[in-house]
């Protein structure tokens, strides 16, 4: 067993499990969809994202860009968030929410896509 | 580098001849147009140029959309009819033209020159240019193939080339009908380029490859050039040409390999299962008599013949000779006539331990091999196959060892171009098999070993950077690599990839079968032979500098700026050092 296999699986699954969370539901009920859950998914996304930084290998490189995909498309989701109840003071209506879960929903696909990567590299090794 | 006129001929051809019909059409219309315009309609008034335009327009083409804008006038009508068979006359001579240019043969081959060349512009790194598409030719375009290296190929057969088209390649492989000695064609085939690694020269025409290896040498100083050549006088000119430009005499390959048959049975299993030969196998035991026991036939003096007789007479072994022919020196026993039971029997068949069919004809031959059975069945046989498709009948004949020159030639090409340092490793083997007689059955135990049944194959792998990334790395952090480390399996490095080191050359020095303590410097070149799977495993640990990590020291790399700033803190300084390596387990 390695701890920093252990790390670094617990983080790449955490950010997908919770982003998985956070999209299920009523796409335009605001009810199904926590304020906090979207904060700590960015925090788990960025530490990710953060462990990723400087590996050399091709692949290393690949998963980088999927979890800064995921990074952009959750901060644009919080800043409209923000926006739409500080600012704006509009406030969650339907097709704002729909939005902020579909720029969810494709942070999650980046996601999936990441842990892919991370099981099929564990898999060719086999070890 | 001489400047050739580089033009589009096709886009030129057209052009020209499209200038007449094109002409005779603007012609047609604009009459046609005009005419329409002044011709005074229902109401007194013509049309507009503009509906005249579009009239004719749909007229010309027969399409015929009615009277459109308005109802036409008796005069109009005149007109449009005058308009109709004019235009379609005018149409059918254009289409006419193009029709006439595309059945023209020199305007089609202008085209397939056209994507030939371009075809040659969009090959996928480096390729080899093989001129001459006959046995030989195909059989190595067929290993290149496998090997991934595309290869542009010329023939003067046309037939050839449309065949090529059907194969079912890895890698692009354009052809081109043409004469492969016109300088122009050579350079549409890309011999200037950076990426051309060679030119290899297989006509039936010994003076067309001498002639393709001269103008190679003259528009690229640097290619490398092989060409098939069987006689001594345009080896000497070939030799002229200067460096990397190689000679393959099929005769003599072909008399070589049956010599080294027969001096070192064990060799030629060695080297048929290298070569992937169908039912190659390292279990085949050939049963080659030893040259105490009695004497060898040989039918046919021809080149082969001749090559074939030195040789064995070389070798010190009694030989008989069946030809036709009148002999052009002094042999023992030379039976005039051809090959039958009846000169067979002269030649001393129920004596004889061995008979080489080597005409050049195959009916022939079979035939030798029946009569030859039938008064000697123990008779240790050897045949020459010289056409490819004659397979079926020859493997059916049972002869001990079947000998096709094409396959011969194109497989000692292909080892020349893969595996250069094939042929000093079997010179070694020779040179052992003398000295220790054990030697290949060492070799032989631990190739079935590593093997099993798995195919081999050989490799060259030059220890530089842009081929082992990671190994260049590890050097510059000052690691020191051994042969035996890279060889290990990178998903469990207790156990070895299937992976046999033949040659390891250092510089000028060649170190044959090399111990796994053998430490590596860049530069290197190694001459591998291992399974397919075991070679993308260790392509793999080279290039990835955390699988060679794990590989050499056993211990994991840590992987991104984060863990490797943590696993110090917890660990030391020692989580990236090259030397602190993890004992083995057992």
């Amino acid at each position: 067993m390695n701890l920093e296999k252990v790390i670094f699986g617990f983080f790449i699954v955490l950010a997908l499990t919770l982003n998985f969370g956070f999209f299920l539901g009523e796409l335009d009920n605001p009810q199904y969809h926590n304020v906090y859950e979207l904060f700590i998914l960015v925090v788990v996304n960025l530490i990710a994202t953060g462990l990723k930084l400087g590996d050399r290998t091709q692949i290393g490189a690949i998963l980088l860009s999927t979890s800064l995909v995921a990074d952009m498309e959750l901060i644009a989701a919080s800043i409209y968030w923000t926006v739409v109840v500080h600012v704006t003071e509009t406030g969650m209506t339907p097709d704002v929410t729909a939005s902020i879960v579909s720029l969810s929903g494709g942070a999650l696909v980046a996601n999936i896509v990441s842990v892919i990567m991370v099981v099929a590299e564990t898999l060719m090794l086999r070890r | 580098m001489p400047t050739v006129p580089q033009s589009n001929p096709v886009t030129y051809i057209v052009l020209r001849e499209m200038r007449t019909p094109l002409l005779v059409l603007i012609c047609v219309y604009s009459v046609a147009i005009i005419g329409m315009a002044l011709v005074p309609g229902r109401d007194g008034q013509p049309m507009s140029l503009f509906h005249a335009f579009y009239f004719v327009m749909y007229t010309a083409t027969t399409t015929g959309f009615g009277e459109i804008p308005e109802t036409f006038s008796d005069a109009q009508r005149i007109w449009a009819i005058v308009c109709l068979f004019v235009t379609v006359i005018a149409w059918l001579y254009a289409i006419g033209a193009i029709i006439r240019l595309l059945q023209n043969r020199f305007f089609q081959l202008a085209v397939d020159e056209m994507r030939f060349a371009r075809a040659v512009e969009r090959l996928p790194g480096k390729y080899y240019i093989l001129c001459g598409f006959g046995d030989t030719g195909s059989l190595l375009a067929r290993g290149l193939s496998d090997a991934g290296i595309p290869a542009v190929i010329l023939d003067k057969d046309e037939n050839r080339i449309k065949a090529l088209q059907l194969r079912d390649y890895t890698v692009p492989m354009p052809g081109l009908c043409c004469d492969a000695s016109v300088p122009r064609f050579l350079i549409e085939a890309g011999v200037e380029s950076p990426y051309c690694l060679g030119v290899i020269a297989l006509t039936h025409d010994e003076e067309v490859n001498l002639k393709i290896a001269a103008v190679s040498r003259l528009l690229n100083p640097d290619v490398r050039i092989i060409a098939m050549s069987a006689s001594a006088f345009h080896e000497e000119t070939l030799a002229t040409l200067g460096k990397d430009t190689h000679f393959v005499d099929p005769f003599k390959v072909f008399a070589k390999g049956l010599g080294g048959a027969i001096g070192n049975p064990a060799l030629y299993v060695l080297n048929e299962w290298l070569s992937r030969a169908k039912g190659a196998s390292l279990e085949r035991k050939l049963n080659m008599p030893s040259k105490s026991q009695g004497h060898w036939i040989i039918c046919g003096y021809g080149r082969m013949g001749r090559e074939l007789y030195n040789i064995l007479s070389g070798k010190g072994i009694a030989t008989a000779v069946i030809d036709p022919h009148p002999p052009d020196q002094d042999i023992e026993i030379y039976i005039r006539g051809r090959a039958t039971a009846k000169t067979l029997k002269a030649a001393g068949i129920d004596r004889a331990v061995g008979i080489v069919a080597a005409n050049d004809d195959d009916g022939h031959n079979l035939s030798i091999l029946i009569n030859a059975r039938g008064l000697h069945p123990n008779i240790f046989m050897i045949v020459r196959q010289n056409r490819h498709h004659n397979e079926i009948a020859f493997s059916a004949a049972d002869a001990d060892i079947i000998m096709q020159p094409s396959l011969i030639t194109a497989r000692r090409i292909l080892f020349m171009l893969q595996a250069p340092l094939l042929r000093p490793f079997f010179i070694f083997l020779l040179q052992c098999h003398k000295d220790h007689p054990q030697f290949m059955e060492t070799l032989f135990q631990r190739l079935k070993k590593t093997f099993g049944r798995a195919k081999p194959h050989l490799f060259t792998l030059n220890l530089e950077s842009e081929n082992a990334l990671a190994l260049t790395a590890a050097w510059e952090q000052g690691a020191e690599i051994k042969l035996g480390d890279i060889l290990r399996d990178p998903r469990d490095r207790t156990s070895r990839l299937s992976i046999v080191p033949f040659v390891l050359r250092k510089g000028q020095e060649l170190i044959y079968l090399p111990d796994d303590s053998v430490l590596l410097e860049q530069g290197d070149q190694l001459l591998l032979c291992g399974t397919e799977s075991a070679l993308r495993l260790l392509d793999a640990s080279l290039n990835n500098i955390y699988m060679l990590f794990y590989v050499i020291t056993g211990r994991e790399m840590p992987r991104g700026y984060f863990m490797r700033w943590l696993r110090r803190k917890l660990e030391g300084a020692d989580v990236e050092n090259w030397h602190v390596r993890q004992e083995e387990m057992g």
